[in-house]
């Protein structure tokens, strides 16, 4: 049974010249009782015009050549007056219609009341306010990931360096293998470059709550929103903030996620400023350093090294932009911004732990490769000794990292080894910067000279007692993060472990008295130089040697020479 | 009111949301998204989100491994989807 329309009169209007010809198109169609049986002629007709593959197919196949041929024709009279762009008139009348009945329907009243949604996002989107309040926003992260997670740092810290050990030497003497290569190897290489890592584990979970609260409860994409459009303010791509914000979490996707960006020279270009934003791998660095020379503005300096990240990614992009990346032109962007919710448990736990098992995963593959190779290096004579038994500054490691200590990093106040060593060590990942560090610091004090003075019972009660100290010292952070000191400091219990004395007293020792300006230039170089290996692979693959290469010279030029301001500079001035 | 809506991205030379779009085309928000789907089909806009990318292996001179790509892996934050106009690269 043919269709039959239920009005005469067609609801929306596509216009004179359309009207005519589909008109026309309806007649031809409604003559074809093939085609007139299956489906209305008027619209058979209009979805032809829209050029729908599947309908056209189906004229074709039921052989209404009139209807083909009509349709030809009808192409022609129209593209004069639409150009290809025949099918756009028509869903541009639909949606004129549209937008016509709900205007005319939909009763809004004169000043709508604007939801809760709304008149946060005025506020946190706003042109002015907006960037101050994500400033302010990371700067209480960074405040809640250091002051929260430092009691469970020290237990973890604690643990591995008392119990876990302990346990690890009482075993080995049990198999008689005491005061071996082998003993060195699993304490020295394995607990303290591995264990050096995995204390920051408190750390990163802190961090991954903060950041998933942020990103669950729709805060992120403003932030997104807010800096991106900084940044098109000062002439860089607005999309290119999307990838940088992800560079946060790891810069080797963040490289991958310059794909989103149309034109190559703008993925080039941001695509060498991604390694500039702080990834997660960093952080342990910074945690250390801050614990050790800024304990009491530890927050605030990890904030101002993030913050330093994406100044200089700001800068080094504006300048590229004038020089190498001249033609690259800016187009719109429009977001969508998820409303404002209430966090889910689930959602927020599911975040944490898997970048938390992420970081431990690979703590035990590659860092522990890392540290194995660091412990091989360490063992090796190159001044006398035996392997395994050789002074840690006769070794091989000490030996070949001394030639760039000496060269490249005196200036900036670092220049020993052992810092030199790490930061060669950290291009694998920056998390390697600790566990060589670790392992570094704790050779002296080898395996072989070790004893066990307590029985495994005094070690489980150990860690099961300072767990619930931790717990409760964890607790006693949360008021204070928000400003209430309920529970005045115990100064007893936060002493700095033999790791951070040594360190503080290497750097003070090779600046010449000004190791807080040292660990400084250290943290900034660490923030600028070349990420990892895997961030040059995906910059390699994605724009190719030359640029990978520009990038590594250039990061590592900027990170050196910054580095070198602030150490000489700061001296200059009488800081530090 | 299509025109409208491309005119406008192409006029903008900020970064905006889309309900200031569809403030400004004074349309409603699920019509714009309509309006912005249909472009994309036209190839006139293109629609991306970040954190879409898939695996990919990396090969260095160290060797091959495999990126999980932005999609699978842990560390991507989610980002708010965009939409930006098509242009010849």
């Amino acid at each position: 049974m043919p269709h039959t329309t239920l009005s005469t009169r067609p609801l929306v209007n596509y216009g004179q010249p359309i009207e005519t010809e589909l008109e026309k198109l309806a007649a031809i169609i409604a003559a074809n009782p093939a085609l007139a049986k299956r489906y209305p002629p008027r619209w058979l007709a209009i979805q032809l015009l829209e050029r729908d593959d599947d309908l056209l197919a189906e004229v074709q196949s039921a052989g209404a050549t009139e209807v083909l041929a009509a349709l030809d024709e009808t192409f022609n009279r129209l593209e004069p007056l639409f150009g290809a762009d025949v099918d756009v008139a028509l869903a541009n009348a639909r949606y004129r219609f549209v937008n016509n009945l709900v205007h005319q329907i939909v009763k809004t009243p004169a000043n709508p009341t604007e939801s809760l949604s709304d008149r946060v996002d005025r506020i946190v989107t706003n042109q002015w306010l907006g960037i101050p309040i994500f400033l302010g926003i990371m700067w209480f992260v960074f405040k809640i990931t250091t002051d929260v997670a430092t009691p469970m740092l020290d237990w973890i810290s604690n643990t591995l360096a008392g119990p876990i050990t302990h346990r690890t030497l009482a075993l080995l003497q049990a198999v008689h293998l005491q005061n071996t290569w082998v003993s060195s190897l699993l304490v020295d290489g394995v607990i303290a470059g591995v264990g050096g890592v995995l204390v920051f584990v408190p750390v990163l979970m802190s961090l991954y709550l903060a950041l998933a609260l942020l990103e669950d409860s729709g805060y992120m994409a403003r932030a997104a929103f807010v800096m991106d459009r900084f940044m098109h303010i000062i002439g860089l791509h607005g999309k290119s903030f999307l990838p940088m914000i992800v560079g946060f979490g790891c810069n080797v996707p963040a490289v991958y996620a310059t794909r989103t960006l149309e034109n190559r020279r703008d993925r080039i270009l941001t695509g060498l400023l991604v390694p500039f934003m702080s990834c997660g791998a960093r952080l342990p660095v910074y945690v250390l350093f801050t614990a050790i020379f800024f304990p009491q503005y530890a927050g605030a300096v990890i904030f101002g090294l993030y913050l330093l990240g994406i100044l200089a990614a700001i800068g080094v992009g504006m300048l590229l932009r004038k020089t190498l990346f001249i033609q690259t032109e800016r187009t719109a962007l429009v977001m969508e911004l998820p409303p404002y919710r209430p966090p889910n448990p689930p959602t927020v736990w599911q975040y944490i732990w898997e970048r938390t098992s992420a970081f431990i995963h690979n703590a035990w593959t590659m860092i522990l490769a890392a540290s194995l190779v660091v412990w091989l290096l360490m063992a090796i004579p190159m001044r006398g000794g035996s392997f395994g038994n050789t002074p840690v500054n006769d070794s091989a490691f000490a030996v070949l990292s001394n030639g760039l200590a000496q060269t490249v990093f005196k200036p900036l106040g670092f220049g020993n080894w052992q810092n030199s060593g790490a930061l060669v060590t950290g291009f694998v990942a920056k998390e390697v910067v600790v566990s060589t560090l670790a392992q570094e610091f704790n050779a002296d004090n080898t395996a072989a000279s070790r004893t066990v003075e307590t029985t495994w019972q005094e070690d489980l009660r150990d860690t099961v007692v300072s767990f619930g100290q931790a717990a409760v010292d964890t607790l006693k952070t949360i008021p204070a993060v928000v400003g209430i000191n309920l529970f005045p400091a115990d100064t007893t219990t936060d002493q700095p472990s033999t790791l951070m004395e040594t360190i503080r007293a290497e750097f003070e020792q090779v600046s010449g008295g000004h190791g807080t300006l040292a660990a400084l230039a250290f943290l900034v170089f660490v923030l600028l130089y070349t990420p990892c290996v895997a961030t040059l692979a995906a910059q390699r693959q994605e724009f190719g040697a030359r640029w990978m290469w520009l990038g590594v010279v250039g990061q590592t030029s900027l990170a050196w020479m910054l580095a070198l301001l602030i150490f000489q500079g700061g001296k200059l001035l009488g800081l530090g | 009111m299509l025109y409208q809506l491309l005119h406008e991205i192409e006029a903008t030379p900020d970064t905006l949301s889309l309900g200031q779009l569809a403030a400004k085309l004074r349309v409603e928000e699920s019509a714009l998204r309509g309006m912005i789907d249909f472009w994309v089909r036209k190839g006139r806009l293109r629609g991306d989100e970040v954190g879409a990318t898939e695996a990919l292996p990396i090969c260095s001179s160290a060797g091959c491994h495999r990126c999980p790509g932005a999609a699978q892996c842990p560390f991507v934050m989610k980002m708010p989807a965009t939409v930006s106009l098509k242009r010849e690269t």
